[in-house]
């Protein structure tokens, strides 16, 4: 049994003890980040007398649908701390002591981030036999490989895509399918775009080089040729989204016909507006995933070892991407046993008309290449490169 | 004070502000400074000098995020062009919502019957008990290309009249002076409510018409207020975000260029990089400005207020 008090407890004696420099700052950057953030409110007393699994995550993997069961196998209780955002994440874990969480669910980019931090452990992957059931691109794990062989520091557990959506009566198919109709003078002002640098800028590299497998490492010279293709779009941008919501509503409301968004159709069609799709261009698109991650100072890690395994059945997996509040996909393509036709549909686990044999997922899977970090350039130099292209 | 002769000398009577215990009453005022307002600005400013390692915030007392800010102040982030766009945004902002508000108050105060004062200004202030986000989600509604406006003029046969503000800085103006507007009653309500009646009155039976009255007596003795009023709409706008995303697109047009507000760049800097004293110097910056525009204010109002004296 570890003992474990709570985040509070741990955090006013860290303050008492030694008030050496570093608990100085770390308990003051906590405090600080309570006011700023105001919901720092992070466990229950009740579930504290279980000794739980904590898990600092996106939302949608703390609904009782997709937790229950392993709360009822386990007879532990699965405490979340909600983030929005990989730098909120990176903000709660470094402002709680060592310990504090067990798992993470992290952007698999962000893995390197938390693996500079010493936050997570790469683990065996032997044992998951759920794998066998994931899609390829899922099981090579290039963005969270681990150093030895058959390791890994995460395990995908949902994903999406950053494709093209899309308003049908403004925008044909065959249009959605090249990056390049972006920037034809019909669509000017008329395209919205999310305000990241990240998938967008992934995004322009896969326009100039069609298929690269590692948009995220490109040469001076090829990023030069990703500005330019930005500069060109810039017209092109009626609004930038803060999040999904705003550019979502700006298509309904029909101040823009396409974003470079992805998925935005999803929400829109079960809203019951039938004229929006998404795709992924024929030069590519970026994926989002998230993985399951140990974290290193964790007292509880076989249990979080056996949460990983459980985030990876389909089962487990058909209804964390089909939340309430949020719909994504599932890297294991068993998902499907647990939808209904119209959940298949929805989520384009459906044959591929042009692909006999594939579900369209599966296409859309080969397409798209996972988003990372800038290798061969310093990160501000892409944010630079986005900022410049905001003020143009 | 007279002593009256063979009566016992009257002990000088000490009043509260003549305790020595005075200062602790000052105590609340003191800590809520300290605690809500001093600590965190005073973190803040810290945070600034600090650096980045290994996508870590290390303490630090380096100019190093200065430099750089200021390096690409108006070349590739270009933070320069978006505070100026912010300036711009905040100052004209500033005068349309203060001539909206005053007239609402010059009309709460002299057309509404004393006994119906108050109603009117709680009706004026009502919506600030709205969530400020849903008032700006309510105005993407009205003022979107499918929206309440353009549907109107479509409906009537006026749909080459449609408008199309939305995602310009226009429409963050709106956003930002619905937001500002009951604050800004309140306070203009409040100096003109202190004009002295006798001196407008004194203007009118001197022959004053009701325009010279206004132009010379109330309008100078307003002018306190309206000083106080602008100097917190700028400094409102210049640190507002959510309008100029939600309304403004995020970089809407004005006459500037299409260009993102530096309050919002701060927000997209926060959000993209793992860089927390950046951010924290990016804020400092506007810190810095939104002081250099209150000192300005309370100048102008200072003045304003010694020439009513």
């Amino acid at each position: 049994m570890t003992q474990k008090t709570s985040l509070e407890s741990e955090t006013s004696a860290s303050a008492t003890t030694t008030l050496s420099r570093r608990n100085f700052l770390r308990t003051t950057a906590a405090g600080a980040a309570a006011t700023a953030l105001g919901n720092f409110t992070i466990f229950s007393r009740q579930a504290r007398a279980a000794e739980p699994l904590r898990v600092l995550c996106w939302p949608g993997y703390e609904e009782r649908d997709v937790i229950g069961e392993f709360e009822d196998l386990y007879k532990t209780k699965v405490e979340f701390k909600i983030y929005i955002g990989g730098e909120q994440m990176l903000q709660f874990f470094a402002q709680t002591p060592p310990g504090t969480f067990d798992a993470i669910i992290s952007d698999a980019e962000y893995v390197q981030k938390l693996k500079a931090s010493k936050a997570i452990d790469a683990y065996k992957t032997d044992g998951f036999a759920e794998l066998a059931n994931y899609h390829p691109k899922f099981r090579d794990f290039s963005p969270t490989k681990g150093e030895a062989a058959g390791t890994v520091y995460g395990i995908p557990t949902r994903f999406s895509f950053y494709g093209i959506s899309y308003n049908t009566d403004e925008m044909s198919a065959e249009e959605a399918t090249d990056w390049n109709t972006l920037l034809d003078q019909k669509y000017a002002g008329k395209i919205g775009m999310f305000d990241w640098y990240l998938p967008n800028l992934g995004n322009a590299s896969l326009a100039i080089n069609p298929g690269n497998q590692t948009p995220y490492t490109i040469s001076d010279d090829q990023l030069a040729k990703v500005k330019e293709f930005l500069t060109k779009l810039r017209p092109q941008i009626g609004m930038f989204g803060s999040s999904n919501q705003p550019i979502a509503q700006a298509m309904l409301a029909g101040d823009i016909v396409a974003s470079p968004t992805g998925d935005l159709d999803i929400d829109l069609k079960l809203a019951g507006y039938d004229n929006f799709s998404s795709t992924i261009p024929k030069q590519g698109g970026i994926r989002w995933q998230e993985v399951a991650c140990v974290c290193s100072a964790s007292k509880n890690k076989d249990l979080a070892l056996e949460w990983v395994k459980y985030m990876t059945s389909p089962k487990v997996q058909s209804k964390l991407v089909y939340t309430k509040a949020f719909k994504a996909r599932g890297p294991n393509m068993k998902i499907v046993d647990y939808w209904d036709d119209e959940q298949k549909k929805l989520l384009s686990y459906v044959p591929d008309p042009q692909n006999p044999g594939k579900m369209l997922v599966e296409t859309l899977i080969d397409r798209s290449m996972p988003r990372g970090l800038p290798t061969n350039q310093p990160e501000q130099a892409w944010i630079d490169i986005f900022n410049e292209f905001k003020t143009a | 004070m007279t002593t009256v002769p063979g009566a016992p000398s009257s002990k000088y009577m000490k009043t509260p502000n003549d305790s020595p215990l005075k200062v602790w009453f000052l105590a609340p005022l003191a800590i809520w400074l300290t605690v809500l307002f001093l600590l965190p600005l005073v973190f803040l400013l810290w945070i600034g000098f600090w650096r980045v390692e290994n996508f870590q915030a290390v303490p630090d007392l380096s100019l190093g995020n200065y430099q750089e800010i200021f390096a690409s102040f108006f070349s590739r982030s270009r933070y320069g062009l978006a505070l100026v766009q912010s300036l711009w945004v905040a100052a004209t902002t500033a005068v349309f919502a203060v001539v909206f508000s005053y007239v609402v108050a010059l009309a709460i105060a002299f057309a509404v019957p004393a006994r119906w004062q108050r109603l009117a200004l709680l009706v004026a202030i009502a919506p600030f008990w709205s969530s400020y986000v849903l008032r700006l989600y309510s105005w993407q509604t009205i003022l979107s290309r499918n929206g309440v406006i353009n549907s109107i003029l479509k409906q009537v046969g006026l749909s080459e009249y449609r408008i199309d503000i939305i995602y310009t800085q226009v429409a963050t103006r709106i956003g930002l002076i619905h937001y500002l507007a009951p604050i800004l009653i309140v306070i203009l309500y409040v100096s003109i409510l202190a004009i002295d009646r006798v001196l407008i009155e004194a203007a009118r039976e001197l022959g004053a018409t009701r325009w010279q009255a206004f132009t010379r007596v109330i309008l100078p003795l307003s002018r306190f207020g309206l000083m106080t009023a602008a100097s917190f709409a700028v400094i409102v706008s210049l640190g507002d975000a959510l309008s100029g995303n939600l309304l403004g697109g995020g970089a809407g047009a004005s006459i500037i260029g299409k260009l993102p507000t530096y309050a919002g760049m701060i927000m997209s800097d926060y959000s993209s990089s793992t860089n927390l004293p950046r951010t924290s110097a990016l804020a400092t910056i506007l810190i810095a400005v939104m002081v250099l525009t209150l000192a300005v204010g309370f100048v102008l109002a200072d003045k304003a207020r010694r020439r009513i004296g």
